[in-house]
């Protein structure tokens, strides 16, 4: 880690703006995978975490 | 930053974008286990109501199936009693035929005698055939001889009926003159006297033995046509010199007719004749004729002197 990024302003700042930007896309990949992964069992079993009951 | 930092940075995001790219595709191309599910549990009820109604069908069927089994049972019984009565009945006809069979045998030789006696009776029929021929020749024969006779009959039937009519004639002829005969001889005191026949009266259709016995009984040449004395006597019952009539002492039932003639006689004297002219049954009543004496009661009446 950058120690020069971390002092400015009292604020944690990113050392590289690239890497960051980075783990905001994987950030925003796994959650528009969740997302979908939601959206596509409540369509399919009307359920997100139990078990659907017949 | 470090070095390792990033490089850890760089292979957290990259795994991360692989692993969701994983995820994704797998879940958009997953199936959709709860439609196959319903699919399936629907499937599953209709299958299991299909069930139901197989086996309520299988029942039934079972049921009718029971009951075609006894009906066919009942068949069977029925057709094997009707079977066992058949084979009875085969028995007893292939008893008959046996006997049948034995029967035709015989009669084949019955036949065979028959045969032969029928070839006899053939012969024996030729024979009789050939004989009536003969026979019939023979009444063709008769037949014209006898259509001769009827011929000569006829005629001879003819010349009898032209005969009987001369026989009839003649015979009322013969009475004619018999009664002028009488009428004559009845004055005389006489009658007539039949004649023995020399010829016998024979009838028609007499039996042989009446002709011969009238032929035996006859007189043939015995006696002669001619007349006999009536023969009558009596005695004068009452005179009536004034009419000139007398009454005598018999009448029908003696004998006495109309127009005869008595002689009066007394003492062997001749007196008178009286000729009756009524007759009773015990007397008769006379005209007095040729008097040559007076009559009186008690004189002799004859008819003849």
């Amino acid at each position: 880690m950058n120690a020069a990024a971390q002092n400015r302003g009292g604020k944690i700042v990113a050392a590289n703006n690239l890497y960051t930007a980075i783990l905001a896309l994987a950030f925003l990949v796994v959650a528009a995978t969740a997302a979908f992964v939601a959206v596509k069992c409540h369509l399919q079993y009307g359920t997100i975490f139990t078990i659907p009951i017949p | 930053m470090s070095a390792l930092t990033k490089i850890l940075i760089i292979l957290l995001a990259f795994s991360s974008f692989f692993l969701c790219g994983i995820v994704v595709t797998y879940v958009a191309t997953e199936d959709n286990y709860k439609e196959k599910y319903d699919s399936q549990r629907k499937r599953a009820q209709v299958a299991i109501a299909d069930k139901n109604r197989a086996e309520k069908l299988l029942e039934e069927r079972k049921n009718a199936y029971e009951q075609q089994e006894d009906k066919l049972n009942a068949k069977i019984a029925l057709l094997v009693s009707e079977a066992k009565d058949i084979g009875n009945k085969l028995t007893s006809e292939q008893r008959t035929n046996a006997n049948l069979l034995k029967s035709v045998s015989d009669m084949t030789s019955v036949v065979e005698t028959s045969d032969q006696t029928a070839q006899l009776q053939t012969q024996l029929f030729k024979d009789a055939q050939a004989k009536l021929q003969l026979a019939l020749a023979k009444q063709e024969k008769d037949q014209r001889e006898l259509d001769e006779l009827s011929k000569s009959l006829m005629q001879k039937m003819a010349i009898i009926d032209d005969l009987e009519i001369q026989k009839k004639r003649l015979a009322e002829e013969k009475v004619e003159l018999q009664a002028k005969l009488a009428n004559f001889l009845q004055p005389a005191g006489k009658v007539i006297v039949e004649p023995l026949l020399v010829t016998p009266k024979i009838g028609f259709a007499q039996p042989v033995d009446i002709r011969i016995r009238n032929i035996g009984t006859s007189d043939v040449g015995a006696g002669d046509v001619g007349t006999r004395d009536i023969g009558l006597h009596g005695l004068i019952t009452d005179v009536k010199m004034k009419h000139s009539m007398a009454q005598i002492s018999i009448g029908i039932a003696h004998g006495v007719k109309e127009n005869m003639k008595f002689y009066v006689t007394r003492d062997s004297k001749f007196v008178c004749e009286i000729r009756i002219i009524d007759v009773d049954n015990e007397k008769s009543v006379g005209l007095l004729e040729r008097v040559e004496l007076e009559p009186r009661v008690g004189d002799t009446i004859a008819t003849n002197l």
